[in-house]
């Protein structure tokens, strides 16, 4: 009797455990449906809809508050910078993973504590090195500091699925004459894909909520990123339409929704690249 | 693979030099310019008056720091980021270790609810801040109206300096707990079951399991989530401004909140510089004193 008490308690527990995960999302989603008026009067809001009040709404925060630039400013951004890191990142993970030299450990070490880095320390030199380069209020004046960012988290996560693939595979097409950059190319790589997607998923996120540099870095509304856009529409020093404001909450949950649903294989991988062993 | 034993002549038949240079040289030559560099030119800038009102940029030595040390507004801050690493850091370990046993039940439909952790500490932090600006809103907030669903006086969450500390840690709990339980729960998965099966056998109770068993062996999972948590909790900015923004009267400015206003709002650049050189250094000072304890590099298979 007890056992069976306790298996529902146990259900009970997750349960509300899932509730207090998902609630707060749902109810964003209800106060972007709800006029500003009903937001005001309704507690708890009421679930019954409106599909005119809705499009207006969601109409207003993606054309003309511009959430639906911002999300195609962000894929822009955030795509580039994820590619080049992926670039830039993966041989030098791989020569970490395979190549003994000298200091090669400690390299490696501050390479990844980069990624404690906090951003306050460099959001002002950034801003005023992409402004002397003229790249102020550009795609690319976000792109370069963005690649910086997810680098580490490029190179963490890499090492730790190389680390994996036996050197024996190495060394074997080594000695059939490939070259080590071809061995990279043709051989591993092909395994370490899964690797690969993990590493640009989380560099993807990591980047995507990035908002500081942007803010320094982006005049123009046309140029802002969708962590900058939802910043400027709902910021916490003004008063602000609660529909409004959830909408756009809304819009920039969704494509992170979309992307947890694509880590879900790897969330741990990404989390902790391999350091928990 | 017959090949067990390690082959020591491979890395000199592969000229290590120059091929190693070749892979690295990108990575390294792209962090000295994006990383590095603006590192430097920070440190350099907390030696000037550079500000958007003055513009010269001229070399002041200490003084950005000295001003700091006498500063109240700057030890506010310090209070409040301490306070706030500790408490929330100390928070979702306890917890995140207590959802990491209680997902090892197993219990049927639960990837279901991890699936649903996992969501919150993949969204934007300025829109968490947003979310529950709503959901503890004083008038017509959800949070309140359960409280005083239930016969309970709710708490002026947002408005009161004594309670919006409180608030910030909570939501930071919500939305990074579920980090430490991921990894907890990981190692959880991977510990071998034979030594809790003896322990059974030996007739020792779940409790002296947990205590003498389970917790050891999970501690380095634990050590590098607290790392981990206590360092971006550090750095956390954006939840702030989404939140809170400081406020009230400054009880939710932490370091990164004050270095941030003074940079960006005040535009005293070299000031802010010198705040985050601060940040940065109790930052290497801290984690270098932490990894001793967890190691965080990805062990190299030798």
């Amino acid at each position: 009797m007890t056992r069976v008490l306790g298996r529902i308690a146990a259900y009970l527990v997750l349960v509300a455990l899932g509730v207090v995960g998902i609630a707060p999302f749902l109810y964003l989603l209800v106060l972007s449906f709800k006029r500003r008026i009903e937001i005001l009067t309704q507690v708890p809001p009421a679930l019954t809809f409106d599909w005119a009040t809705i499009e207006r709404t969601y109409v207003e925060v993606l054309f003309r508050q511009g959430m639906l630039g911002f999300v195609g400013n962000s894929v822009i951004v955030v795509g580039a910078a994820t590619v080049l890191a992926l670039v830039i990142g993966t041989p030098a993970a791989y020569a970490f993973s395979r190549i003994r030299f000298r200091g090669d450990e400690s390299l490696a070490s501050s390479i990844l504590s980069m990624r404690f880095m906090p951003p306050i320390a460099v959001a002002i030199p950034l801003f005023l090195m992409v402004k002397a380069i003229g790249l102020q209020d550009t795609y690319l004046g976000l792109i370069l500091p963005y690649t910086a960012f997810a680098l580490p988290l490029v190179v963490w996560i890499m090492i730790g699925f190389f680390d994996e693939i036996p050197r024996e595979i190495d060394d074997a097409a080594l000695v059939d004459g490939c070259t080590r950059v071809g061995v990279l190319l043709r051989v591993i790589l092909p395994i370490a894909r899964p690797g690969l997607v993990t590493a640009a998923l989380f560099g993807a996120i990591f980047i995507w909520n990035e908002f500081l540099v942007a803010l320094y870095v982006i005049d123009s509304r046309s140029h802002q990123t969708i962590s900058l856009g939802a910043a400027t529409l709902v910021s916490a020093q003004r008063p602000i339409d609660w529909n409004i404001a959830a909408a756009v909450g809304v819009v920039t949950v969704i494509p992170i929704l979309i992307f947890s649903l694509l880590v879900q294989r790897y969330i741990v991988r990404g989390l902790t690249a391999g350091a928990v062993k | 693979m017959t090949a067990a034993a390690p082959a020591p002549g491979w890395s000199r038949l592969d000229r290590p030099g120059i091929a190693a240079w070749l892979l690295l040289g990108p990575c390294l030559l792209y962090l000295a310019a994006f990383a590095i560099y603006p590192l430097f030119y920070s440190l350099r800038l907390s030696f000037t008056d550079l500000s958007a009102a003055s513009g010269t940029g001229r070399w002041v030595g200490l003084k950005n720091y000295h001003d700091l040390m006498f500063d109240p507004l700057f030890w506010t801050a310090a209070g409040n980021s301490a306070v706030m690493v500790t408490v929330s850091v100390a928070l979702q370990i306890v917890l995140g270790t207590a959802l990491a046993m209680f997902f090892n039940l197993h219990l049927r439909g639960s990837w279901i609810v991890r699936g649903i952790l996992v969501l919150p500490m993949l969204i934007t932090p300025i829109v968490v801040g947003v979310m529950w600006r709503a959901l503890l809103n004083p008038d017509w907030g959800l949070v309140n109206w359960l409280i005083a669903g239930v016969g309970l006086e709710p708490p002026n969450w947002l408005g009161s300096i004594e309670m919006a500390m409180k608030t910030l840690i909570l939501v930071d709990t919500w939305q990074w707990t579920p980090f430490v339980f991921i990894i907890v729960f990981a190692r959880l998965q991977a510990l071998p079951q034979d030594v809790f099966e003896a322990a059974q056998v030996d007739g020792a109770g779940r409790l002296v399991i947990f205590r003498h068993i389970t917790l050891p062996l999970l501690m380095p999972a634990i050590l590098f989530a607290a790392v981990f948590r206590a360092v971006d909790a550090f750095r956390s900015f954006d939840l702030i401004y989404g939140l809170s923004y400081g406020g009230p009267a400054r009880s939710t400015t932490t370091l990164s909140f004050f270095s941030f206003q003074n940079g960006f709002q005040f535009q005293n650049y070299g000031y802010a510089a010198a705040v985050a050189y601060t940040m940065l250094l109790v930052l290497i000072v801290g984690t270098t004193v932490l990894l001793r304890y967890a190691p965080l590099r990805p062990g190299h298979a030798r």
